[in-house]
Order: C-alpha cells, then sequence, then structure tokens
C-alpha cells in the first residue's frame, strides 16, 4: 500500500528542496518540481482503486485519533487526488514555456505549495489541520497572484488577501466554536458529537464556517475577488485557480453540510444563492472585453452550476456536479492556458484584438473551440454528459423550486453560449488583422491537448468515471462515524 | 452610508453572538468538562516524556499541525521576498549611529542568541520552544540590522538553512513513517528521563529544527524590508 | 460564578468585541494599512477566544515541572497549541500584507482604496 501522507510531503519537501538547491540549480529547479508532480500523480493513481474498496485512514504520530490528527482517504479524497495532481502537472508542463525570468524558483516553490495546500485540505480528517492548509493555500495563491509584480496584479492580490483573511477569521472562530462546544477537532469524531450541541449554536457555527470557506469558494455575495485575482494572475495560475482551488473549498463545504454536520436543511438555502451566483457570473461575463475577465466571470457562473447541483440532497446530484468539476477543470484549464499565449502572441487582453488570430495559431484555436463546446455541454463532449446528469437530477428531485432553478441554469448557459459563441466569431473571422503572430509553442499546446484528451474521450469511459464519482457521491451523503473509520 | 450598514450588521452580529455564547460558561472544574485536551493531558507525560504538555501537543499529537504552520511562515518570507527584490543600489545613510550604539548592539547579539538557544532547548521542560526561541534569535539580527549601516548579510545562507530545516522537520517524520510505529513523526528515541534536558525522544530534534527555520525566515524578512526602497 | 462578571463572560464578549471592531475598521476604512490593522484586531480576538475554550477556572498551566502536580489542577492544553499556530499564521499573512502594499504604493502612489481602481467595493 502506498501511504497518502506522501501526496502531502513529497511537495512540501520538494519546494523545500528548492529552497535549498536554488542558488547552484537556478531555473533547472523546475525539473525538481516535475518530479515532484510525477510522483504525486502515481501515488494518486495507485491509490485510486485501494480506496474505492475500503477508505484509508492514516495516523499522525503514532498516536490514535481523537487525540492526534489523521488524514482520511475516502474516494472523495482520492478523486479529488487525482484532479489536482493531473492538472497540476499539465498546468507545470505549461509552465515551463510560460513563466520566464531569472527567479523562476519561487514561482516553482509556491506552485508546489498550492498543491501541497489543495491535497491537504481534502485529505485531513481533523478540522483544526484543515484550516492550516487552507491558509497554504490561500497565501500560496494571493502570492502567486500578485506574482507578476504588475499593478493590476498587486490590486488583485491585496483585495484577495485582505477578503481572504476575513474568511479565515471566520473559519477559526467555527474552529474555535467546535472546540468548546465538542471537544474535539477530529472530523469523524465530530460528527458524532454535533447532534449533541444546541441547534442554534449548531447553525451558528455552520454558518461561521461556510462563510468563511465561501470566500474562498466565491459563493455570491463574497466572489468580489475573484473576477481581479483570476484574471490578473498569470494565465498557468488562473488555470490553476479556477481549475481546482475554488472547487476544493467548495467541496469542503459540501463534505461539512454532507456528512459531518448533517444539516441538510440549509440546502435549500444554498441551492437559491448557486443559482444567483450563477446568473450574476454569467450576466457580468456577458459585458466583458478581456478574454480573462470573461473567463473568470464564467467560473463563477460555473461554481455557481457545481454548487446548484450538489445541494440537490441527492446522490445524483452530487455525482453530476463532480462530474461538472471534472468537466470545468479540464475545459477551463484549457481556455486560460490558451488564453495565456493568446496574450503572450497578441500583447493584448482585449477580445477584439484577436480578429483572425486562428489563421496564425490554429491549433491553440482549435484546442480554445474544444473547450468553449465543453464547457457549453454540446455533445458527444464530457459537459453534456455532466450538464444532462445536473438537468436529470434537479427534475427528478420533483419539487416545483427545482424546476423553476433549472429554467434558470438554461437561461444561464443561453448567455454562456451568446458570449462564447462570440469570441469563437472573432477568433475565426476572416479579414484577420494580426500579423506576425506565432504559434505557442509545442510544451505547452501538448499539456493543452492532454485536457482535451479528457474531454474528447470522456464518454469513452463514462461509466468508469461515473463509477468513481458515485462512489464520492455516496461517501459524502453518508455521515461519518468514528466507528467506520476506525 | 456604508457606515451605517457595517455598523448595523456588526451589531446583529455582536448581539448574535453575544447571546448564544454569553450563556454559556466556561465550566469551573475539569469535572463536568470532557475533551479530546484533558484526555491527552492524562496520558502525554507517559507517551512523549514531555514534562511540558503544551509542547508534547504541538510537536507530537498535533505536529503535522506545526509542519504546516512551520510551512506558512516559509510561504509568507517567500513571498515577501518575492515583492521586495533588493533594487541592488545600497541605501543612503540615513543617520550615522553612534559607537556605543553600534559596539553595544554587537556586544548584545551573543547574548541574545545564547538565549534564544537555551529557551529552544528547554522547550519540553519550560514555556518557550521553537518558535518563542527563533524569534528571540532573530531579534538580535534585528538588532544589528537596525544599528549598523552595513551587515554582512548572506542571503543564500539563511535560504539555504531554511531548505535544509524544513527538509530535516519531513525527514524526522520519515524516519518515523519507515520505522516500526510505521507512521509520519512517530516519535522512535527513548523517552529519557523524564525532567531532564535530554529527554522526550525526537521533540527536542523538531524544536531545534522549528528554531533554526524560524530564525531564518524572519531574519530573512526583516532584512528584506530593510533593504528595500 | 458568584460575582456578576465572571472571567468567562469578561472573554467571550471581550473576544467578540475584538472580533467585530477588527471587522469594523477592515469595512469602513478607506486606508489599506488600517485595513491591514482590523484585520489585526480580528485575528486577536478570534485568538482569544480559541484560548479561552481551554481555559478551567483556578487552575495551572499544563507542565509537569515538579512532582506532586495533579492533571486535575491543570488547563487544557490543545487550545494552547492551536493559538500558537494561530498566531504565527497572523504574524505571516500580515507580513506578507504589508510587503504587498509597500509594493503597491510604489506603484500607485497612494493607500487610499478609494483611489486604486482594483480595489473599489
Amino acid at each position: 500500500m502506498v501511504n497518502p501522507i506522501l501526496l502531502i510531503i513529497v511537495p512540501l519537501g520538494t519546494a523545500f528542496l528548492i529552497s535549498l538547491t536554488a542558488s547552484f540549480l537556478k531555473n533547472s529547479t523546475k525539473y525538481l518540481a516535475l518530479l515532484a508532480m510525477i510522483a504525486n500523480v502515481w501515488v494518486s493513481i495507485k491509490l485510486l482503486p485501494e480506496v474505492m474498496q475500503h477508505s484509508i485512514n492514516v495516523v499522525i504520530a503514532g498516536v490514535k485519533p481523537p487525540l492526534g490528527i489523521n488524514l482520511f482517504v475516502g474516494p472523495s479524497g482520492a478523486v479529488f487526488s487525482i484532479l489536482i495532481s493531473a492538472a497540476g502537472l499539465l498546468i507545470l508542463l505549461y509552465s515551463f514555456k510560460y513563466i520566464e525570468g531569472d527567479s523562476q524558483h519561487k514561482y516553482y516553490t509556491l506552485f508546489l505549495l498550492l498543491i501541497t495546500g489543495s491535497h491537504g485540505m481534502v485529505l485531513t480528517g481533523d478540522v483544526f489541520n484543515l484550516f492550516v492548509f487552507f491558509e497554504i493555500l490561500a497565501i500560496s495563491s494571493y502570492i502567486l497572484v500578485g506574482y507578476e509584480g504588475k499593478r493590476n496584479g498587486l490590486e488583485a492580490a491585496v483585495k484577495y488577501l485582505i477578503l481572504g483573511s476575513i474568511g479565515s477569521v471566520l473559519i477559526l472562530v467555527a474552529v474555535a466554536l467546535i472546540y468548546q462546544e465538542a471537544g474535539t477537532l477530529n472530523m469523524a469524531d465530530l460528527a458524532d458529537k454535533f447532534g449533541m450541541i444546541d441547534p442554534s449554536k449548531r447553525l451558528m457555527i455552520l454558518v461561521f464556517f461556510i462563510t468563511g470557506m465561501g470566500v474562498e469558494a466565491a459563493v455570491f455575495p463574497l466572489n468580489s475577488w475573484l473576477p481581479d485575482a483570476h484574471s490578473s494572475a498569470p494565465s498557468s495560475i488562473s488555470a490553476m485557480l479556477s481549475g481546482f482551488v475554488i472547487e476544493v473549498a467548495l467541496i469542503v463545504i459540501v463534505k461539512f453540510v454532507y456528512s459531518i454536520f448533517a444539516m441538510t436543511e440549509i440546502l435549500g438555502f444554498l441551492s437559491l444563492v448557486a443559482v444567483i451566483t450563477l446568473l450574476v457570473g454569467e450576466f457580468a461575463a456577458f459585458k466583458q472585453a478581456n478574454i480573462k475577465r470573461v473567463l473568470a466571470y464564467s467560473s463563477i457562473g460555473q461554481i455557481g452550476l457545481i454548487l446548484f447541483a450538489m445541494s440537490l440532497n441527492s446522490t445524483g446530484g452530487i455525482n453530476a456536479g463532480l462530474m461538472q468539476i471534472v468537466n470545468h477543470t479540464a475545459s477551463k484549464s484549457i481556455l486560460f492556458l490558451v488564453a495565456g499565449f493568446l496574450i503572450v502572441r497578441t500583447g493584448s487582453y482585449q477580445i477584439s484584438d484577436y480578429r483572425g488570430i486562428a489563421k496564425k495559431m490554429p491549433v491553440s484555436a482549435f484546442f480554445f473551440v474544444i473547450g468553449v463546446l465543453s464547457l457549453l455541454g454540446v455533445p458527444p463532449f464530457f459537459g453534456f454528459f455532466s450538464k444532462l446528469a445536473i438537468i436529470i437530477a434537479a427534475l427528478h428531485t420533483g419539487s416545483i423550486f427545482n424546476t423553476v432553478m433549472v429554467f434558470l441554469v438554461l437561461l444561464g448557459t443561453v448567455i454562456e453560449s451568446i458570449y462564447f459563441l462570440r469570441i469563437i466569431q472573432v477568433m475565426y473571422n476572416r479579414d484577420g488583422i494580426v500579423d506576425s503572430v506565432k504559434e505557442a509553442p509545442f510544451l505547452p499546446l501538448l499539456a493543452i491537448a492532454a485536457f482535451a484528451v479528457v474531454i474528447l474521450a470522456g464518454f469513452l469511459v463514462l461509466p468508469q468515471i461515473t463509477g468513481y464519482t458515485g462512489g464520492v457521491a455516496s461517501e459524502i451523503v453518508r455521515k461519518m462515524q468514528m466507528a467506520q473509520v476506525f | 452610508m456604508r457606515k451605517v450598514i457595517s455598523f448595523l450588521l456588526l451589531a446583529g452580529f455582536v448581539f448574535y453572538f453575544a447571546t448564544l455564547t454569553g450563556g454559556l460558561l466556561i465550566p469551573d472544574s475539569s469535572a463536568d468538562r470532557s475533551s479530546v485536551g484533558l484526555d491527552i493531558l492524562s496520558r502525554s507525560a507517559d507517551e512523549t516524556g514531555s514534562a511540558n504538555a503544551v509542547t508534547s501537543v504541538v510537536v507530537l499529537y498535533r505536529g503535522f499541525d506545526t509542519l504546516g504552520e512551520v510551512t506558512v511562515l516559509f510561504l509568507a518570507a517567500l513571498g515577501i521576498s518575492v515583492f521586495m527584490k533588493s533594487t541592488g543600489e545600497k541605501r543612503k545613510k540615513v543617520l550615522d549611529q553612534s559607537f556605543i550604539l553600534k559596539t553595544g548592539s554587537r556586544l548584545l547579539f551573543p547574548l541574545m542568541f545564547l538565549f534564544g538557544m537555551y529557551i529552544i532547548a528547554h522547550g519540553h521542560l519550560s514555556p518557550g520552544g521553537g518558535f518563542p526561541g527563533g524569534v528571540i534569535i532573530a531579534t538580535g539580527f534585528f538588532v544589528i540590522l537596525l544599528t549598523s549601516e552595513s551587515v554582512n548579510f548572506n542571503k543564500t545562507l539563511m535560504s539555504v538553512l531554511e531548505g535544509l530545516a524544513g527538509l530535516s522537520f519531513i525527514g524526522l517524520g520519515v524516519v518515523g513513517l519507515l520505522g516500526p510505529g510505521n507512521s509520519f513523526l512517530q516519535n522512535f528515541l527513548p523517552l529519557g528521563t523524564f525532567n531532564t534536558v535530554f529527554s522526550a525522544g525526537i521533540i527536542p530534534l523538531i524544536y531545534a529544527v522549528v528554531g533554526i527555520k524560524v530564525g531564518a525566515e524572519l531574519s530573512s524578512v526583516v532584512y528584506a524590508m530593510k533593504e528595500s526602497k | 460564578m458568584n460575582g456578576v462578571l465572571s472571567i468567562s463572560t469578561v472573554l467571550n464578549f471581550g473576544s467578540a468585541g475584538l472580533i467585530v471592531l477588527g471587522l469594523y475598521i477592515v469595512f469602513t476604512q478607506k486606508n489599506l494599512i488600517k485595513m491591514v490593522i482590523g484585520i489585526d484586531i480580528a485575528e486577536t480576538g478570534v485568538n482569544v477566544l480559541l484560548v479561552s475554550t481551554g481555559y478551567i477556572k483556578g487552575n495551572t498551566a499544563p507542565i509537569f515541572s515538579k512532582a506532586g502536580l495533579q492533571v486535575s489542577s491543570m488547563v487544557d492544553p490543545v487550545p494552547q497549541a492551536l493559538v500558537l499556530t494561530s498566531i504565527v499564521i497572523g504574524f505571516g499573512v500580515s507580513a506578507l500584507a504589508l510587503a504587498m502594499i509597500i509594493k503597491l504604493y510604489e506603484k500607485t502612489g497612494t493607500l487610499d482604496t478609494s483611489k486604486i481602481r482594483g480595489l473599489k467595493w
């Protein structure tokens, strides 16, 4: 058996190693990062079949929970680990050609710490440990957003940092109240004891936790940082932030609501918030002229869609939401990564400056179209199946509220398709105004192509994928129990 | 307008928070309270051999948190070095410090360094440990940086120390993972005589590593802040 | 618990007050440095709340420094360890925030959020 703790300590140790060797390895430190990511992908792939049989519980420092910290690797942890490490590996390959300058080792250190934080958040079985990994994730993303040192990036990073700090204060209040009321920090133990807490205090803990984590997950009133941060970060980082960071925060919220707090009565409120998030995101994206802002607002819309599916209070809904997460990770990564080289080659963020660029950068433009079609849910791309699953799951609940919501979700998709097809129309315009533009280098295109393969081949392995996501869904719906874990 | 809205919002929050937690008073004795911490308290001395129960929680029971915490400091130092790239040019002399101040700070530094080492080495016996000790050492550097115009500060050495200390922390954890306990950060050394300096297994080692790391990181943060314009 | 103000009440209201004060500063002030100070105050409030969860009236620090000390006369050690972690994290975030703000000031020449385009909210 491979030990899941490797998923956390390998990138973390490599980050320290890069800091140790940076003075003489210089920019070759990126190959260390590559090795760490390959190891991570290998470990997470080895883990998946084992975890599907039975969850793995890793004890740290030889102390049995609830006294010590443990890692609890259920299907959700394993599936998200694969998502994080695979997307991370591909985006790392892309970064090799995209990130330039002479202190690159700092970028790769931050990159690995971002991966460490995401793995930690999905694997840990302890509430306070979750907070620590949340901070690692958040701080490394603040720095990476402002990494280029340009004015826009710094403004966005400061804004992100201030809102994120408020969020972490709220999470910490929730953790303190949990310890005060339940006397434990272990998630499974907490799930056992949570029901005994006074209901009004339970609600307060839940509100603090969801509000705090909702800042990172970009749920509607708390998401004003996202369009700035995701649009002014380096494109490789935008792809990570949109591709899995917000989803990780979202899945933590969902896990707490269903399997730890077991307070499904607030799901109605969450699905309302989700649909508002979706509509706000899509309407705002419609008005943007900056390509990265379009993509960032579209991420808000997608996160609303995912949250809507996840708050349907059914296994089918969560399953559909997870499929949509896979689809969003792959297709939004493609779009951000392509946008990265569009910006580098043309020197402009404005969509109108890309007129006719498909002639000069045919491969990039082709992948962009694939990403868009899958995001919109056009058959036979993977996005079609995930969106279909969401609609089926929503109609399956049979409530009028959800039917109305489905109508609004479809309205959002229509808006989404209008603004995305407008971009494609500009890119494939015949009388191009761009000339002397080169195609993106081979390595980034290879990374983008790998994401595209996931989308295209997704429907061939659909039963396998839904097998895994179904396993995750049934794990999340079930309440955690100390007795089952140990 | 914004002030009024936030005031009302927060006043509501205070009311809500106070009515709920105000009625909830912390019990007067441990008898009517059960928590993970009290369980740990009753067994930590036997299990870890550390006289200071807080230290045994920080380093062993919740040692993984401490690894994360050290990582956060590492990140902050890294972030500051990303944003405050040294401009290269020497700062203008602001003030010529007096001879007494310069000599005094140089005399003070070894004492502060020694005191920091003492705090680190006795973390498992008395209040203290790697974090306070590292901060005291960094304060020593800070005093010198404040009083002297030019300091031979080796940035490469600091980043090597940071990396090395972080790797040793993980290395100590991995030894536990490979050892008989098969658990990350498992205590693999003998516990020694209770309440003496050489006791408590890997706790002093981990605290030494944390102390070096915190000292190096805070020193380079202070240096980066001073060097940038 | 005989007096009107038990220490627990003071800690609870005090921590709530500090959190609210800090958040109020963040929401209403326009100066970035003041906002960071507000975040720090709110974090201090949370730390007070966190450490107060382990408080047991009349008990001592959980250190077995001499023989004969009873476990039942000590306070809970876990919140103290948690608060150490949260203080260090708070320090890291504020140091980073100040470094970012210094850099932003170099670029924009102002600390006023209403004058920085990307920071209006």
